[in-house]
């Protein structure tokens, strides 16, 4: 089969979404399908000044970083790059979350992601809206984007939510799958740095409950995640990132401010005063110490 | 001539002047910034645990061990556990490995006319990557090293996990990079030319290409990160001085490019795994730079020894990790009551990464990053060039020059965060 030709254009990044794509597993099965016509780090038939200078046929517009009409690259505006291929590709992919939404140096002014500023949509690009198919993450997990690109070669129905974002991974919670899951559900508040136990939502700022990814379901380089290492969720998916206080639970009279996506706060009160009837001792004490 | 270098993290243009055809001084310039500094202003101190790891994709966790330190530097009596000091060495190695590996086969070995072996450069770099987030939970951008300690608990279990994933890692060196299980311990770069590998095949066809004595500087060197493994000093050739302060490091910015200046007591030096190694005294790095100076023979060669250096050691430091004691310690007071200033220096893949941090009133007031590219790639004038420009003078071709250039391993996305 004819390789699939990506295009990887960064704007505003750490490159952070290129490095972690190299972690993903399987790269020899992904080079042998895909064509990068030009990559950050990996050897490509084309420079950069190729691609910048004249139209290289493209099946498919990988961007990473985010975006503003003064950055170039190869003294070109990469919003005239963008505009170049975006019209001739099959599908656009925002890789990232700086891509998405601006993230991190969204900061700046007259930065922001390729359709959105934060939750905003912008209209720059507008027109390509529809093609686009946004992979947010900071960074992204490389198996969800290359399993995205493979669904777009096969040309599969690729079912999006209100940022374009797959659902297949983007349809969970990150805390879903977190090995400190029981904590959570019981409402036991005892979270402390440097322990396997405890979670994280309560005290130190964890935003898993409401933030969309598959962190817990598909491990981060295959053995762990963020949360369970004791690390909070930084929420590092969603337009808002990054939040302030990452590592404080914000609180209104004791009950944290952001609640599970969907829960209502008097529902989640309720709850709260239910799990109070129980006293789960395996919870309470350390998990297999003496 | 103006060159466009990609594919460093970013890019960089060279302007190469030429005086009898030979490059007479080249004009650096890095053509963007993105304000990292400046976002931090204001922030909660503890929020720059999140935000620079996100300063650099291939050397962020270098980032967050300079922050961790900049901000525990702020406190007069905080404690933290030799354990924990031990787990940030340890991941700090694992992304110097991955970096060393990406470099050599995906930068070095194409620019020597190879086709680039993404796979070699990838399986071992995505062990270390594992190794990483076994205790930070994922790589890149974890930010498990927090003021106290880090988040993390392991157990026996984990280090039997961690055990396998280095000797999986050595054994990959030993298969492909260097094929011999004396590498580590070989003294005499003439060995080294002798053994059977993808190092020894470059250092030789450096030697047929007539490139041994390419690349050549000031013979400077610094490291100011030091830990368990590595020294903190200068080294003025061989002769090696401990006794250096971040008081002399200067910064200055230059109006043509958006990178800033670094400077000691006013002299360019070079930073990274030739410094480190020639202030270490390792062995056989210094026999290549006593026969081959400090060119990119003694460069690469300084780099590739890092690998199996570190894993030697990071052997030990496992071994030696005492799970009983704590991961985390409490700060005696929340950092949102500070004010307070600190810096810390690590050593980053590149070279030396300096942090400072000002904080007024539990928000940071100030800001500072010092990368290991910027001190290489200061870009000086024609009467007092920078590290990486000496090095290209009296080169003749272009092609050459920007291999000098590169084995420095610049990264563009550090320079101008």
């Amino acid at each position: 089969m004819k390789k699939t030709r990506v295009l990887w254009l960064s704007a505003i990044s750490c490159n952070g979404n290129t490095h972690s794509f190299l972690n993903y597993p399987y790269l020899e099965q992904f080079l042998s399908d895909f064509e990068f016509i030009y990559h950050p780090v990996l050897e490509s038939d084309y420079s950069l000044e190729d691609i910048t200078a004249c139209g290289i046929a493209c099946d498919i517009l990988l961007i990473e970083g985010a975006i503003s009409s003064e950055f170039q690259r190869a003294d070109v505006a990469i919003t005239q790059i963008i505009e170049s291929y975006a019209q001739e590709v099959k599908k656009i992919v925002t890789v990232g979350t700086c891509a998405t939404f601006g993230g991190i140096f969204g900061e700046n002014d007259n930065v922001t992601g390729l359709h959105f500023d934060k939750e905003k949509r912008t209209d720059t690009f507008e027109h390509y809206f529809d093609k686009t198919i946004s992979i947010s993450g900071c960074p992204i997990h490389p198996e969800v984007l290359v399993n995205t690109l493979y669904a777009i070669k096969k040309e599969l129905l690729i079912s999006v939510d209100k940022f374009l974002r797959p659902k297949e991974y983007f349809a969970y919670t990150v805390h879903n799958g977190c090995t400190r899951n029981e904590y959570f559900e019981y409402k036991i508040d005892n979270h402390k740095f440097g322990t396997l136990e405890g979670c994280m939502f309560y005290e130190h700022g964890c935003q898993a409950p409401y933030t969309q990814g598959s962190c817990n379901k598909i491990l981060w380089n295959e053995v762990n995640s963020k949360t369970r290492a004791g690390l909070p969720c930084m929420g590092c998916t969603e337009p808002t990132f990054p939040k302030q206080n990452l590592f404080h639970t914000k609180k209104n009279m004791g009950i944290p401010q952001n609640l599970p996506v969907g829960v209502a706060k008097r529902t989640y009160l309720t709850l709260a005063g239910i799990t109070k009837a129980f006293t789960i001792e395996r919870l309470e004490k350390k998990l297999f110490d003496d | 001539m103006i060159k466009l270098i990609e594919k460093i993290e970013g890019e960089a243009k060279l302007n190469f002047n030429f005086k009898d055809n030979k490059i007479d001084f080249v004009d650096i310039k890095f053509m963007s910034t993105r304000n990292i500094e400046n976002i931090l202003r204001g922030k909660s101190p503890l929020d720059a645990l999140v935000i620079n790891p996100r300063v650099c994709g291939i050397c962020g966790h270098a980032h967050l061990i300079a922050t961790v330190g900049a901000l525990e530097d702020c406190y007069d009596d905080l404690k933290i556990s030799n354990k924990a000091k031990t787990i940030r060495e340890l991941t700090l190695n694992f992304e110097l490995i991955q970096n060393h590996f990406k470099w050599f086969y995906l930068t070095m070995l194409p620019l020597f006319g190879h086709k680039q072996q993404v796979l070699k450069a990838t399986y071992p770099s995505q062990l270390m990557a594992k190794a990483i987030a076994l205790f930070g939970g994922q790589y890149p951008h974890t930010s498990y090293a927090i003021v106290g300690g880090v988040v993390c608990e392991i157990t026996e279990m984990d280090k039997i996990k961690l055990q396998h994933l280095i000797t999986e890692t050595i054994k990959f060196v030993e298969d492909n990079l260097v094929k011999s299980e004396n590498f580590s311990v070989c003294k005499n770069i003439d060995n080294v030319f002798k053994m059977e590998g993808d190092l020894p095949n470059l250092l030789r066809q450096i030697k047929e290409e007539k490139l041994l004595e390419r690349g050549k500087s000031y013979d400077r060197f610094i490291a100011f990160g030091a830990n368990s493994y590595f020294k903190k000093g200068k080294s003025l050739k061989t002769r090696v001085s401990h006794a250096i302060s971040l008081n002399y490091v200067k910064e200055s910015e230059i109006p043509s490019s958006f990178a800033k200046n670094v400077s000691y007591k006013e002299k360019y030096y070079e930073v990274g795994p030739l410094s480190r190694a020639m202030i270490n005294k390792i062995p056989l790095v210094i026999d290549a730079h006593r026969k081959y100076g400090d060119s990119i023979l003694s460069r690469i060669l300084a780099r590739v020894c890092e690998i199996s250096q570190l894993l030697e050691h990071s052997k030990k430091l496992i071994q030696a990790l005492d799970l009983s004691e704590p991961s985390f310690i409490e700060p005696p007071v929340d950092i949102s009551q500070l004010n307070a200033s600190g810096c810390s220096a690590v050593e980053a893949a590149r070279g030396t990464l300096i942090h400072k941090v000002e904080i007024e009133n539990g928000v940071i007031k100030n800001y500072e990053i010092i990368t290991p590219t910027q001190w290489n790639l200061s870009g000086g004038t024609k009467d007092k060039q920078g590290v990486s420009q000496k090095a290209m003078i009296g080169l003749s071709d272009i092609k050459t020059a920007e291999l000098v250039f590169k084995s420095f391993d610049v990264c563009s996305v550090c320079t101008t965060h």
